[in-house]
């Protein structure tokens, strides 16, 4: 037996049985940060090579070992892909505990359970966040290819990842990008008509049929998230970006048009139909306001972002999209940009410091920070990709399209524009995409057309209830350290989390309270 | 369980029978024979059973659980791994893996309830310890296959709708997890002997569909003797199971 004694480290190379302890590698950084743990940018010692280490603590479990990362090593487990993400091994943690001899007390678990994963640089919404970042077509058609093809791999193996978002798809220097935190993921079978839980995906990328209540869905319910962040990279930014489940719920209608038995039958007999039904009749407006789309992008988020689960795309046929086969390509990952590292944390404290110095700014100046929008895709073809490198600001402003110039993506969270003050209109008065709900929404907080926009997507500074760290605010990186205990928590609609939060949210947003 | 068990770690798993059968060293030292080591396994299913049915989970859990258990005592000594624990933390483990978790202290309140011999009265605290060495023992593989959805499917292949047959070759499965089978043999190797045993008791001729299948049956046929061999040796009793129990908590 491989495992080693009371006392002992089991440092053994590769044990048949048991786990190695997390000894073996050198904790280089904090990449991410939860309540319930962090993650680590860890060097194997014997070999060198990189790692995520995503710790599990244990102390606090009342119930054990939690049941998300049981869900996550389970089905991580038996996925093999090259576009999910690879849990290396589970190593433990010897931890604090002494006995007389000063010696580890031999229980190897009060430490904690690290979850082992091959490091990443970066995760999309990170990236995408980059001041001055822009995507190319053919780089957008390449995460997109590479995230259908992922999640077509789990479907196919009948995995539902049921949190697809920006910052769980881990992108890393070699272009390639992995769906990541499978903490909320689940089998399903076709032939097993089990109910599952509605209280699942950041509610910015939930789709209609689990808001309105459904608990019988199927794949279609990652393919809606897909479609929203595919709308969102060509968009610059998110496009439901709802505080509450009814206010989402809206703001999905009054883009994609309302419900009724003709576009989506059998709509009428989902649990909460009756409650959310709009009173007025509402027309689907989505070719319209993404007019300016490109025809074929336009063509597949128009099938992704449909209504009836049904009715809407699969991972597959989208792979067979005209979009991905007509010019420009997808490009090859390898040809892809490498980008300095873009972990949340890790620029975290500059972005603070950066606030520090702004607000002084202000107060000296009267003068407001200015937020920065994510730029829409680079149009032309040809062009070579985005910047860099964070460096000196690129001269972006002037063949900047009016489209982006709404209050900028942030996550709800103060965040200083990188680029500093002046870089870009702070208001979106200079014309471009106007959110059909925006300014409709009374108290909705987030968004102003006053003169000083709050910063960012979330209610400014700590307005409603919770320190709303927005859905993404998830620490981290996409290796998901989420709070494992919430299946616990309260009924569908009480769940009070922040905006854009899944049921994870609450806890996961605590993570960023103190920031306010 | 989704996926493909042919690309599973249970598939990768499979142990041959020989390797079941080793008791270990450690317990072989306070003398419990393999007969009593198999017993033990066999009452401790029943455990898992009985514990089950007060917590109210599905079969599958109970399937999953003694797969656990059985699959620890490949790795594992019973004088370091106390049967008596392993067997409710493997249930408690199996409900959370099969999503139908079932809380600790429910689990301490129904041990409590169904058994009145102390040796057997765990505390929370204990199994959540064990949850986390199960877990390591196990190094983290928790799917298991069984064998009920493909018995279901090829109830319907071979065209059985009759209840008795379904309702006896169920039954023999359930029985299959008294035994270490499912460490053993493919589960739709294990369904087909039970339905071939049903066949026979039923006396409802199967042998052309069976010939149809691309499958040994020389394999079923062997799996059914043992099945049926165990069905015959199937004695347990308070005595020998102490008497076993008594061996591992002998401390010299």
């Amino acid at each position: 037996m491989a495992i080693a004694g009371a006392g002992q480290l089991n440092l053994n190379e590769s044990p048949c049985w048991g786990s190695r302890s997390v000894d073996c590698f050198e904790k280089l950084e904090q990449i991410g940060e939860g309540t319930y743990g962090q993650v680590y940018m860890a060097r194997e010692i014997k070999t060198g090579e990189i790692v995520a280490l995503k710790k599990i603590r244990m102390d606090n479990e009342r119930e054990g070992f939690p049941i998300t990362a049981i869900r996550e090593i389970k089905i991580l487990k038996k996925l093999h892909h090259e576009n999910v993400i690879k849990l290396k091994e589970i190593v433990t943690s010897p931890g604090p505990e002494k006995d007389e001899q000063g010696r580890p007390d031999g229980n190897k678990y009060k430490g904690g359970i690290y979850m082992v994963f091959e490091y990443m640089d970066h995760d999309l919404t990170g990236l995408a966040d980059r001041p001055g970042m822009r995507f190319s077509v053919p780089q957008i058609k390449c995460y997109m290819r590479q995230l259908l093809t992922g999640l077509h791999y789990c479907h196919v193996n009948q995995v539902l990842h049921r949190d697809i978002k920006g910052s769980n798809l881990l992108i890393d220097n070699e272009g390639n990008l992995k769906l990541a935190d499978f903490g909320l993921a689940r089998s399903f079978s076709n032939d097993h008509n089990a109910n599952l839980t509605n209280r699942v995906i950041t509610l910015w990328y939930r789709p209609p049929e689990l808001l309105l209540g459904a608990t019988k869905y199927g794949p279609a319910v990652d393919m809606w998230s897909v479609g929203c962040i595919f709308a969102e990279l060509l968009h610059g930014k998110p496009i439901f970006p709802g505080k509450d489940e009814p206010e989402q719920l809206n703001k999905i209608f009054e883009l994609c048009g309302a419900p009724d038995e003709v576009n989506w039958p059998g709509v009428s007999k989902i649990p909460w139909y009756n409650n959310f039904k709009p009173t007025r009749p509402m027309k689907r407006r989505l070719r319209e306001v993404f007019r300016h789309f490109d025809r074929h992008a336009l063509e597949l988020l128009e099938r992704m972002l449909t209504l009836d689960p049904s009715q809407r795309i699969c991972a597959k046929d989208a792979l067979d999209a005209e979009y991905f086969w007509t010019d420009p390509l997808p490009c090859d990952p390898k040809s892809l940009p490498k980008y300095e590292s873009s972990h949340e944390f890790q620029t975290k404290k500059k972005r603070q410091q950066q606030r520090q110095h702004e607000e002084n700014a202000k107060r000296q100046k009267l003068q407001h920070p200015q937020p920065h929008a994510r730029l829409p895709p680079i149009q032309q073809s040809g062009q070579t990709h985005a910047q860099m490198r964070p460096g000196p600001n690129p001269p972006l402003h002037g063949s900047q399209p009016p489209v982006a110039t709404a209050p900028g993506h942030h996550y709800g969270k103060p965040r200083g524009p990188a680029g500093g003050p002046g870089r870009y209109p702070a208001n979106g008065t200079s014309g471009g995409y106007n959110h059909p709900n925006r300014g409709g929404q009374g108290g909705g907080g987030g968004y102003s057309s006053g003169p000083y926009p709050p910063q960012g997507r979330g209610p400014p500074y700590g307005s409603s209830g919770m320190a709303g760290a927005g859905p993404r605010g998830g620490g981290g990186s996409g290796y998901g350290v989420g709070a494992p205990n919430y299946s616990q928590g309260g009924p569908y609609g009480s769940s009070g989390a922040g905006r854009g939060s899944n049921m994870m949210g609450g806890n996961r947003n605590q993570q960023y309270g103190w920031q306010q | 369980m989704a996926a493909n068990f042919w690309t599973s770690s249970h598939f990768e798993q499979l142990l041959d029978p020989e390797e079941v059968d080793v008791v270990h060293q450690l317990d072989k030292d306070k003398g419990l024979t393999l007969e009593e080591f198999k017993l033990i396994k066999m009452h401790m299913t029943n455990c898992i059973l009985k514990l089950a049915q007060s917590v109210k989970v599905r079969q599958r859990v109970v399937a999953t659980a003694v797969t656990y258990m059985r699959r620890v005592y490949t790795r594992k000594s019973m004088s370091e791994y106390d049967p008596r624990l392993i067997a409710p933390t493997c249930l408690y483990l199996a409900s959370k893996v099969e999503e139908s978790t079932v809380q600790a202290r429910l689990l301490v309140f129904y041990i409590k309830k169904l058994n009145s011999d102390e040796k057997y009265r765990y505390e929370i605290k204990e199994i959540l310890e064990m949850e986390m060495k199960i877990l390591e023992a196990l190094n983290y593989y928790l799917v298991v296959f069984h064998p009920y959805r493909t018995l279901a499917q090829l109830l319907q292949d071979a065209g059985i709708n009759d209840m008795n047959m379904t309702q006896l070759s169920w039954g023999l499965v359930n029985d299959t997890y008294k035994m270490d089978l499912i460490l053993v043999h493919p589960p739709y190797l294990i369904a087909l002997a039970c339905m071939y045993i049903a066949s026979v008791h039923r006396e409802k001729d199967i042998t052309a569909w069976f010939e149809e299948l691309r499958v040994d049956m020389n394999v079923v046929k062997n799996i059914s003797m043992e099945i049926l061999d165990f069905y015959e040796n199937y004695k347990i009793s308070d005595e020998r199971i102490n008497a076993a129990f008594s061996k591992l908590d002998f401390k010299p």
